[in-house]
């Protein structure tokens, strides 16, 4: 379970974690007025300085006014059941391309929900697969990323 | 009259076989859109773009748009039929909308959210073409610090009339343009807020930003949501379409009144959203049915659907005359036409007349294109809504994927799309706005570069923004809107409040 107060304080920590860097990166470009007119860093730095004091006001409010419970257990696990996969499909996309990885993805989504046959998921796999291909790759002439197991047999 | 032979003009480019063409499959791409829970017309926009890099700017524009329409009157589709909005920006609609339908009137609620929408949308087209040039006109006379001025208003008017916790407003729009700023400076060529990625210099694309934020952040939000389809009848009825849409000449000031809030938060940059939940509640307090809101009552679906439609049509003005975007949308489109070598702002008006005017020729065109293609397709997309939501879901992960890597080809922005995706989720989920980071994104670096250029020209003095009247007036206007949502809440104490909830 998550209360509001723990996801309206990990959203200000992320936000207010970003200003920060941008504070600090912007620092290296130089802040405030020379020769050639407002530094490059300034602006960034204005900005980031923002985003800290905002994500510090929302961390509070965010504390003192949030609601109990934002996401039960079974919201959670629904989540995790779309993010999780989706980001295994993106991580091993660099591994064994992104037509392989498409084709195992819709295969596992369809199978997992034991829903019609096997053989028709794998056929909605190979279909998916083939259809990124013909779509980019062949019409629009856009190449997509074949991964370490394509360069492996020269795809 | 100038203007009025310009549009004629515009028609002539506009209504070529090849151009209608490109409004139906631009309609009809965007009512898909609009109908997918997940993907909305800011990511059908963002997937189109670089298909339309071998096209002439104006047809681009024109396929662009079209499938802008489509998505609006898509996203209305399920609102009314399933109680699930396809868009965010008709979640107003579903208030009456649904409960409609579900008492066995469906084409009746379809019928008057097309015709109000109609409205709306031909309310934002006038305006457009009958103040857009004249708008450019004097922005010509604009310098730098008439340009910050401007960005500052229209930021300004986010934080104060957005309908979103103020801070949190302002923090989405302050990581907009860090991210703006991320990769190689325009004005001094350095590089910046790589934070030690070497890719990053070539900064972060606004494509990638809409995948994930849009995207993936929207998907997770609904399957969260568990929707339960209904399925209500979604056969049409032409008779009931035509008796409801005659008798809409009856919800007249409703619609006025709904298409001026509409064209105004488009305008300044309120967006739809905001457009349609502020026309749905005033239309609730001044109506003397206003027992009846939420049950059906026909208003209630007037008031959202032509705010909606005539804020996401006038968003076109200020991106056309100052290069300013109303909506995410609208900011994604800007991005199309630097893409292709135009330069959005006043120029426009001057050295591209027939993209400006066979653009405003086609949304006249691509609205009546809308209205009867969503009629003829209800069933068709109303059917889509019944395929299981985990075949759907791998799709658009899919789709979002390849739309964020043919960016630039790089696996990088896959994963920053990723990360967008969280961001978006939670912010969906904590009411942070996502238009205005999207905004700073495609016009972070164009407010700096004003605001770099006014205090070369000041020699770094802040004083120049209080120099000419027009300059004093634009920064005052914007500052009055930063603190509004303070007064408001000042007035809000004062008040007994028994009066401030009604």
């Amino acid at each position: 379970m998550v209360s509001g107060r723990g996801l309206e304080a990990a959203t200000a920590f992320i936000t207010g974690a970003f200003g920060a860097a941008v504070v600090v990166s912007s620092l290296d470009n130089g802040i405030g007025w020379s020769a050639a007119g407002v530094e490059s860093g300034t602006f960034p730095f204005i900005v980031g300085l923002v985003i800290l004091a905002g994500s510090m006001f929302n961390l509070v409010q965010g504390w003192l006014h949030a609601r109990a419970i934002v996401l039960g257990p079974s919201e959670l696990k629904r989540v995790g059941m779309l993010f999780v996969p989706a980001a295994v499909f993106v991580g091993v996309i660099p591994l064994i391309g992104i037509y392989p990885a498409s084709g195992i993805y819709v295969f596992g989504a369809l199978a997992w929900q034991k829903r019609g046959s096997l053989l028709l998921a794998a056929a909605a796999a190979i279909g998916a697969a083939l259809a990124l291909y013909l779509i980019f790759e062949l019409t629009f002439q856009i190449s997509l990323p074949r991964g370490a197991l394509g360069t492996l047999f020269g795809f | 009259m100038e203007n009025l032979e310009a549009l004629m003009h515009g028609f002539g480019i506009a209504l070529s076989g090849n151009h209608i063409f490109l409004m139906v499959i631009g309609v009809l791409l965007g009512i898909l859109v609009g109908v997918l829970p997940g993907l909305g017309a800011p990511n059908g926009v963002s997937l189109l773009l670089p298909l339309t890099f071998g096209m002439q700017p104006v047809s681009a524009i024109i396929l662009l748009s079209s499938m802008y329409w489509g998505a609006l009157f898509g996203g209305s589709v399920t609102s009314i039929l399933f109680n699930i909005p396809g868009e965010p920006s008709s979640v107003a609609t579903t208030f009456d909308g649904y409960p409609m339908a579900r008492d066995g009137r469906p084409t009746t609620a379809l019928a008057t959210a097309f015709g109000s929408a109609a409205f709306g949308a031909l309310a934002g087209v006038v305006l457009i073409t009958l103040c857009a040039s004249w708008v450019a006109q004097v922005a010509l006379a604009f310098g730098p610090p008439e340009y910050f001025a401007v960005y500052f208003l229209a930021f300004a008017s986010f934080v104060g009339m957005g309908g979103t916790p103020p801070i949190k407003t302002l923090v989405s729009l302050a990581i907009g343009f860090a991210l703006a700023a991320v990769g190689i400076d325009t004005v001094s060529g350095s590089v910046r807020l790589t934070m030690g990625i070497d890719e990053m210099v070539k900064g972060v694309s606004f494509v990638v930003a809409v995948m994930g934020l849009f995207g993936i952040g929207e998907l997770l939000i609904a399957v969260e949501e568990e929707f339960h389809v209904k399925a209500i009848s979604s056969k049409v009825e032409w008779r009931e379409v035509f008796r409801t849409l005659a008798g809409l000449p009856r919800y007249g000031w409703a619609l006025l009144r709904s298409a001026a809030i509409g064209c105004w938060m488009g305008i300044t940059p309120g967006g739809p959203t905001a457009a349609s939940f502020m026309s749905y509640g005033i239309a609730k307090r001044l109506s003397p049915r206003h027992a009846n809101f939420g049950k059906g009552e026909p208003e209630g679906i007037v008031a959202p659907e032509a705010a909606d439609h005539a804020a996401g049509t006038s968003a076109l003005l200020p991106m056309l005359s100052l290069g300013i975007p109303g909506s995410a949308t609208a900011a994604v489109m800007m991005g199309g036409l630097m893409i292709w070598g135009l330069n959005p702002g006043p120029m426009l008006f001057v050295e591209q007349k027939d993209f400006v005017w066979g653009l405003i020729a086609s949304m006249y065109l691509g609205n009546v294109v809308a209205v009867v293609l969503v009629l003829l397709t209800v069933p068709i997309f109303a059917a889509l809504m019944r395929v299981p939501f985990f075949i759907i879901a791998p799709v658009i992960v899919i789709i979002c994927t390849v739309g964020a890597y043919s960016v630039s080809n790089s696996y990088l922005d896959v994963v920053l799309m990723m990360g967008f995706g969280v961001l978006g989720y939670l912010f969906k989920k904590l009411h942070y706005p996502l238009a205005p980071l999207v905004l700073a994104i495609v016009i972070g670096d164009k407010a700096e570069d004003a605001f770099r250029q006014s205090m070369l020209m000041s020699r770094g003095s802040l004083g120049i923004f209080f120099a000419k009247p027009l300059v004093t007036t634009l920064i005052l206007l914007g500052a009055a809107l930063l603190l509004m949502p303070v007064i408001w809440r000042t007035i809000g104490r004062m008040m007994p409040r028994s009066q401030v909830k009604p």
